[in-house]
């Protein structure tokens, strides 16, 4: 058996499938201080998750609700990847704010967008950030995208079924060439060439899809995010604000953009549409 | 996981629906059209509860052509949805409504303009240019918005109609292998190819 | 959103038509004229929106040929109370905002509940999902005794705020300034998200 005493109680943690060899620097396994969860007070009571559950549900008397509604999209194309999202929060209809941050930094070489619960996504991608820069203390090398995107699957798959509600894509350049991987709060974790994620996803996969190909220039494929996005918060109410472009190469990321939607709104509009025939 | 679709050009409106019905989980026909003729130059697509669904566009279908017997003169589609949605929404309170999502698509056969209303089951009304009904909507009405302009010529509507059902077939979990196309102009109702 | 102004009134509404989350029409109609100097703004479930109005244009209309006249923004909020009264049980989901300039020239504004309680007010009504944003913003801006071009500044300023911080609401404001010389309406550019 493992030993998963530094888990507060209940399910196992992330690190049940690493090996317990703490002395080789070269395998992919930390010591378990080093890797193990800040310890998070579990309510006290027989069933964390079934209480959790209950606790969300529509049933509960106090019903816990988290910021939802978003869309983020990200996808390959032949000079790297292109990440694009919105920037709106909302707490039921109310709008908390038009101007967040849904991509993060983890550094400079890895991206992480926000969808779901916002505090959900942000602390458990910083919490990436950090396991990153052990391994690469420990390495002497950059994390692949593919071990960081694992890494953050089964970080949040430790805590499955007590509420954790994110969509991420983990996005970065490595060894292997620009990467995309969407991973979530069910323990799902895909790789991928084009994804879209949040309420608003349907809306950006129906421009993105129509327009979407593998040789598109720079100049096209951030047009292409940029519009994707648009159309998705003119239909989706969760989405608006802002819509903002990164651009990862193999030099790492880069801010293309910042564009308020109500700017694009009235540009488009103007715009003849693109031929169908 | 039904889906309609309507497109308003010059002088038409193009519509499409998918010819799947189902029950539970089990598809029990292919092939079939989904809309009624209501008079020369007005087409009803309906999606919803079976049984509903033929029942209340038939209903719909025979007193709109009473109404052009009756008065020499059809009903207009305004005229048309108005009529229905009062209907729908007459029956929203009773007992047992009708659960009928609906397009209605007309040409005015001698300005030649164009119209189609969106009808939910809770009997809203509203005009639209173009328009999707179902989960379709979800995947489609961005790619309207982006590709839709005034004026489209009927090969213009033709290929946006196929971006919207290619769009469904990569993105939608529910297969809908084949679709009906009609085109609703001043010369009538006509099926025609993608 | 109604306000008060000196011998006029204003009354503002957003333009969405949406099912929950998915927006589908950004020209839908929620105010209603009843006659040029009485407007009426039917938030709501879009259904109810749409029976009502029908149902008012009817319900004046048949009042105008009886009376050979304009019905009084006062009696019509009472008719308009009395027809969700009506529906005590197994109501409309619509709480009406009528704003309207009386024969004697002075402004009247009020809002009803789903039910047909009516709520007087001598600044501003408020109805609709932005009711919390739009208080806020009214009782910022409103002052008393604003002339229609001042009175027209303020509900836009007003509305366009709320909306702004409501995810249901929006996509383009519609505003209607009455005055004994006429109504003066303009739809505003607004945000599309």
């Amino acid at each position: 058996m493992l030993d998963l005493s530094f888990l507060p109680s209940g399910r196992g943690g992330a690190v049940t499938d690493l090996p317990d060899d703490q002395d080789d620097a070269q395998t992919f396994a930390m010591d378990a201080a080093a890797f193990s969860h800040p310890s998070f007070v579990l309510p006290s009571v027989a069933d964390p998750v079934a209480w959790m559950k209950h606790q969300m549900s529509d049933a509960a008397e106090n019903r816990i609700k988290m910021a939802k509604g978003t869309t983020t999209l990200a996808f390959k194309f032949k000079d790297g990847i292109i990440v694009a999202v919105d920037s709106r929060a909302t707490g039921g209809t109310y709008i908390a704010s038009q101007s967040v941050k849904k991509i993060i930094e983890i550094n400079p070489y890895l991206l992480g967008t926000m969808a779901g619960g916002a505090a959900d996504c942000s602390y458990w991608e910083r919490e990436l950030g950090r396991r990153c820069r052990v391994y690469e203390l420990r390495n002497k090398e950059r994390i692949s995208v593919a071990a960081a995107s694992k890494l953050l699957s089964n970080m949040v798959y430790a805590y499955k079924g007590m509420g954790l509600s994110m969509g991420t894509m983990v996005v970065g350049w490595d060894k292997t060439g620009p990467a995309l991987f969407y991973v979530d709060s069910d323990g799902q974790r895909l790789k991928g060439d084009l994804f879209s994620v949040g309420s608003g996803s349907t809306f950006a996969y129906g421009v993105l899809d129509s327009g979407y190909h593998c040789n598109l220039s720079i100049e096209e494929a951030i047009d292409l995010g940029r519009r994707s996005i648009y159309h998705a918060t003119f239909r989706d109410a969760a989405s608006g604000g802002s819509v903002l472009i990164y651009h990862v190469r193999q030099d790492g990321w880069q801010v293309i953009s910042r564009t308020d939607v109500t700017e694009l709104h009235y540009q488009y509009a103007e715009e003849p549409r693109p031929s169908l025939l | 996981m039904e889906a309609l679709f309507g497109i308003t050009g010059k002088g038409f409106v193009l519509t499409a629906s998918d010819t799947t019905m189902a029950r539970s989980i089990v598809i029990m026909k292919h092939g079939e059209d989904k809309s009624r003729v209501l008079n020369k130059n007005t087409l009803m697509m309906y999606t919803g509860e079976a049984g509903d669904t033929v029942q209340f566009a038939e209903y719909v279908q025979r007193n709109v052509q009473l109404y052009g017997i009756r008065n020499g003169v059809p009903l207009s589609a305004h005229a048309t949805a108005s009529y229905t949605r009062r209907e729908l929404a007459k029956a929203l309170r009773t007992r047992n409504p009708y659960h009928v999502n609906l397009l209605i698509a007309g040409t005015d056969p001698k300005t030649e303009t164009p119209e189609l209303y969106w009808l939910d089951h809770m009997a809203s009304m509203v005009k639209m240019p173009f328009a999707a009904q179902g989960y379709a909507s979800y995947f489609c009405m961005s790619t309207m918005d982006r590709y839709w302009k005034p004026d489209m010529t009927l090969e213009e509507a033709k290929a946006l109609m196929q971006k919207c059902i290619d769009e469904l077939k990569i993105r939608f979990i529910a297969s809908l292998p084949q679709f009906t196309i009609k085109i609703v102009d001043k010369d009538g109702i006509r099926d025609v190819q993608l | 959103m109604a306000m008060k102004g000196k011998n006029c009134v204003a009354i503002a509404a957003d333009r969405r038509f949406g099912v929950q989350l998915m927006t589908l029409s950004t020209d839908f109609q929620k105010i209603f004229e009843i006659n040029p100097r009485t407007y009426i703004g039917l938030p709501g479930l879009a259904t109810d929106v749409q029976t009502l109005s029908e149902l008012f244009r009817f319900k004046t209309n048949l009042y105008k040929l009886r009376e050979e006249r304009d019905i009084s923004p006062k009696t019509f909020s009472h008719m308009v109370s009395s027809t969700l009264y009506e529906k005590r049980f197994g109501n409309y989901f619509c709480e009406p905002v009528i704003a309207g300039i009386e024969k004697d020239g002075s402004p009247y504004i009020c809002s009803m509940d789903l039910l047909g309680c009516i709520n007087h007010a001598k600044d501003f009504v408020v109805s609709g999902t932005a009711s919390s944003q739009m208080y806020g913003t009214a009782e910022g801006l409103w002052e008393p005794e604003l002339e229609p071009e001042e009175l027209f500044e303020t509900i836009a300023q007003a509305m366009m705020s709320a909306v702004d911080r409501d995810a249901s609401s929006g996509w383009g404001v519609i505003v209607h300034v009455i005055t004994q010389d006429g109504v003066m309406t303009k739809t505003l550019k607004a945000r599309m998200d």
